[in-house]
């Protein structure tokens, strides 16, 4: 027993397709660039003595080995980091060339792509949020104050360790912690420490990269921040795959979700757990409330 | 129950696939970007980014304001010299030898009065002083002290013609296959304040590593617009007839012509 429900509009569908290309080319052309000088600072210059993060070579009496080092813990990374084995030999590059863009050593062109997906990124993800926020679906998925009371109940129902979901709304607290800290502190920061690194933006706005501690603490913490897009895109991935892929991906393409209805026996246990509501429960009014929304 | 094993075979089934099309996936994937980076079309697309930003960045930051300016304290210890090896050729070496006394830099092109200058007429324009932060290409930087002549007092000198729009800086240096090295920033950028060529760097004479006698300072854009061991500055409308006519000698070899992110 199953019914298909509409989930997405075409814009988020569109937008999430073209946000999706346009980060992993971020993520990857990102990554080119910073095998042009794979050292992080923090401050204004680079003094070469002074780089916290480093991925570097080491000819060992003609044995090339790479290292990665951070705040002095070594960690011989040669085959993974700083020393690829290709088919012309060993090759030193600190991000291997199958995850950067492109897949060889060409600065002008992974800044070229850099910059014009870093516009796509920016433009698409407005045109996202501004008709999502028309539409009044942002703000259901906004972390409120009254939802920080039950962001630890929440926790504990998915640790097992409480029995009913505090969920209050369409989204779960922990969705809208993640949504909400994703939409406004990591992209805005992710762009203005990239901004930050421009001479150009360095004259008339000195504070900008003073915000950041310096332009050499920019572009760590826009390197740093890289990652954490990442982790959220391994969670955001790895949910989708464990909640049903051809589902979740028929919703983002068609728009269409198949909710799971409720069987009999499920339906009389649940009677148990919303006692308090005073309508007698039976299948009408237990069907998935979105069904709403399939009315024009 | 009987449903729940089969879910779970299949989820194991589907991750496996997954996992193998992602490695496909990603080996296609470079050959798919190393082949879009070699597509003319495609390229230019890409490099339509490079005009927003120069509109938008400037629009923002408007004309005549100042790069940030450092304190004695905060100059590097270590300023890396990059590009070309210094130009060993005999003029230079006699140039050198000779205090400079026999180099002047020549000023042409679309301008009302050529001229050439000594570096002691140089040294006797009105000069700044600037301590400021040096962005490489390649994402280091490094502070130091320069002191030159404005490019606009230059220009004033020289006084441009109405169809002058850059200013083409010829190098001495060359790279391994005998190219000289040449760069060209726009009126704009030249009239800047603290556009300047630098014949002190850190309150010494500026040293044959880091483009004696002359070289630009730039404060708007990257290291790689700043032409070391120049000899020449011509005033043009375009860069036509010049090398690969992209406007300076990294442009030639795909970056941009606008540095300024």
């Amino acid at each position: 027993m199953s019914s298909l429900t509409y989930r997405h509009n075409p814009i988020t569908r569109l937008t999430h397709w073209v946000n999706t290309i346009a980060l992993a080319v971020l993520f990857m052309s990102g990554l080119m660039i910073f095998n042009a000088y794979p050292h992080l600072h923090w401050g204004s210059k680079a003094e070469p003595d002074e780089a916290f993060f480093s991925i570097y070579t080491v000819n060992e009496e003609g044995d090339i080995r790479a290292y990665t080092e951070l705040y002095g813990l070594r960690v011989e990374t040669t085959g993974v980091l700083g020393l690829q084995n290709t088919e012309m030999g060993p090759a030193p590059r600190a991000f291997p060339s199958w995850i950067t863009i492109p897949g060889f050593y060409w600065l002008a062109g992974g800044r070229r792509w850099h910059f014009f997906f870093a516009w796509l990124f920016v433009l698409n993800g407005l045109v996202y949020f501004i008709y999502n926020r028309a539409n009044g679906h942002v703000s259901k998925f906004i972390l409120k104050p009254r939802d920080t009371r039950i962001v630890i109940p929440m926790m504990l129902y998915y640790l097992r360790l409480r029995k009913d979901s505090p969920q209050d709304g369409e989204y779960n607290p922990l969705q809208k912690l993640a949504y909400t800290s994703v939409f406004f502190i990591l992209t805005p920061f992710i762009i203005a420490s990239g901004l930050a690194m421009s001479p150009q933006l360095n004259v008339a706005f000195n504070w900008l990269p003073a915000m950041f501690g310096g332009r050499q603490s920019a572009r760590s913490i826009h390197f740093l921040l890289t990652f954490f897009f990442a982790f959220f895109t391994f969670g955001h991935v790895l949910m989708v795959v464990t909640t049903g892929v051809f589902n979740n991906m028929r919703s983002m393409i068609s728009g269409w979700y198949r909710e799971k209805s409720l069987t009999v026996e499920e339906l009389q246990d649940s009677r148990v757990k919303y006692k308090d509501d005073a309508q007698p429960v039976n299948a009408e009014t237990l069907q998935p409330p979105k069904l709403e929304a399939l009315k024009p | 129950m009987k449903t729940n094993s089969s879910v779970v075979s299949r989820r194991k089934i589907l991750l496996g696939a997954l996992n193998g099309a992602g490695i496909l996936f990603l080996s296609g994937c470079e050959k798919l970007f190393n082949g879009l980076q070699q597509n003319k079309n495609f390229l230019s697309v890409l490099e339509s980014a490079e005009g927003l930003n120069r509109r938008l960045l400037r629009f923002v930051t408007g004309k005549n304001r100042l790069a940030q300016e450092f304190g004695e304290r905060e100059i590097s210890r270590y300023f890396k010299q990059n590009g070309n090896p210094p130009p060993f050729t005999i003029e230079y070496m006699t140039d050198a030898k000779s205090g400079w006394t026999s180099w002047k830099l020549e000023v042409a092109g679309l301008v009302g009065k050529p001229a050439s200058f000594t570096l002691d007429e140089l040294k006797a324009m009105p000069a700044r002083t600037q301590i400021t932060r040096h962005d490489c290409v390649e994402g280091w930087s490094a502070i130091a002290k320069w002191k030159g002549a404005p490019l606009a007092e230059i220009a004033k000198k020289v006084e441009p013609q109405p169809n002058a729009r850059y200013v083409v800086f010829y190098c001495m240096d060359t790279d391994d296959d005998g190219n000289s090295f040449y760069e060209s920033i726009d009126l704009r950028d030249a009239r800047h304040p603290q556009t300047i060529l630098a014949y002190e760097m850190n309150d010494r004479p500026l040293p044959v590593e880091h483009g004696a006698p002359l070289r630009l300072r730039v404060e708007t854009q990257l290291g790689y617009k700043m032409a070391k061991y120049i000899r020449r500055i011509e005033f043009v409308a375009d860069f036509k007839k010049i090398a690969q006519e992209k406007g300076g000698y990294w442009e030639d070899r795909g970056y941009e012509w606008y540095a300024g992110i």
